[in-house]
């Protein structure tokens, strides 16, 4: 077995930083929010730019050809992005759809005209989070919009797999 | 009642999303943190560590050409590192727990999953500052103890020997 050394880091972050001088913790995440409340405009800005994107890779798929590995990884890469800024930037109803369809398209091999349909359905249902402006939690909508595109995945699976 | 005071601190930033750097930012300088860099994947935020000196650094795991997993080994491992001390927060949407562990392999010192949140960040920075494992190094790994990870669950013996 390899000799295994424990060590201190020498200079630890620690020592610059003093633990009490600054703003409480509810001071500083307010602080910080306040700071942050502009860059949501921007962002829906950027998101538009995101979805169109993801918009264009979907209408070049087609039933009717063998999809490319880049090309599901390109859409998954966007989703993925998407997932991760939606909620950061205050819609979380968007990062529970990206997920969705992240969950969906991840390895998928098969992109039969249920397929695509349920690609559709979360693009243009990220669409309308954006237009209706849908910000926060959204409670019993984000739950029931989460149950039915997991009911919607499902189904198309079971047709894909099994043919019924 | 006050707290942490942050304002000292400097912190390297490493994300591909603009948008995800520009609130990492307007967070960080809600917390008082005003010497922040920023890089757009792991080869410039190694040059940038370089250069910059940063007690903190925190960085995205997919960030073409370099992944942020390629970029902390350099810093932990690499024979040209300037700090391989530094603390690192691994921001990621990216949470399966295969991908946690193999970040905790690669010698990061906390995970922060996206969507990102003042309330997470701040956590993540008391709880980096807070942090007193040493570190450890064997034919494989640098990095910060991770046997912690374990708990006061874990009942194995103490097989490591203190060398310096």
């Amino acid at each position: 077995m390899a000799d295994t050394s424990i060590i201190r880091p020498p200079r630890h972050i620690s020592r610059k930083v003093p633990k009490s001088g600054g703003p409480s913790p509810e001071q500083a995440i307010m602080l910080a929010l306040n700071a942050a409340e502009e860059l949501t405009d921007e962002y829906q800005g950027w998101a538009v730019d995101d979805l169109r994107d993801l918009w264009q890779k979907f209408e070049k798929l087609s039933s009717d050809r063998a999809v490319t590995k880049a090309e599901i990884t390109e859409m998954f890469d966007i989703a993925h992005e998407i997932r991760g800024q939606g909620g950061s930037f205050g819609f979380d109803l968007i990062s529970a759809i990206a997920d969705s369809l992240c969950k969906f398209i991840e390895g998928r091999r098969q992109f039969n005209a249920g397929v695509l349909d349920v690609i559709k359905v979360h693009i243009l249902a990220m669409r309308a989070v954006f237009h209706q402006q849908l910000k926060g939690d959204q409670g019993a909508l984000s739950e029931q919009l989460t149950e039915l595109l997991q009911a919607l995945r499902n189904k198309v699976d079971l047709k894909t797999n099994y043919g019924s | 009642m006050s707290g942490y005071d942050f304002q000292n601190l400097r912190v390297l930033i490493c994300d591909d999303s603009r948008q995800i750097r520009s609130l990492l930012k307007t967070f960080l300088n809600g917390f008082g943190i005003k010497n922040i860099e920023e890089a757009v994947d792991g080869d410039k935020a190694f040059h940038g560590m370089q250069q910059f000196d940063p007690d903190l650094v925190i960085t995205d795991w997919n960030m073409p050409p370099t992944s942020g997993l390629d970029f902390i080994e350099r810093v932990r491992m690499g024979a040209d590192s300037p700090n391989p001390y530094v603390p690192i927060i691994m921001l990621t949407g990216y949470t399966e727990l295969h991908r946690v562990k193999q970040a905790r392999d690669a010698g990061v010192s906390a995970f922060l999953a996206k969507p990102l949140s003042a309330q997470s960040l701040y956590k993540r920075l008391v709880a980096v500052v807070d942090d007193n494992r040493p570190f450890i190094r064997n034919g494989k790994y640098f990095g910060p103890d991770r046997r912690t990870e374990r708990g006061s669950d874990f009942m194995g013996g103490e097989r490591r020997k203190r060398l310096n």
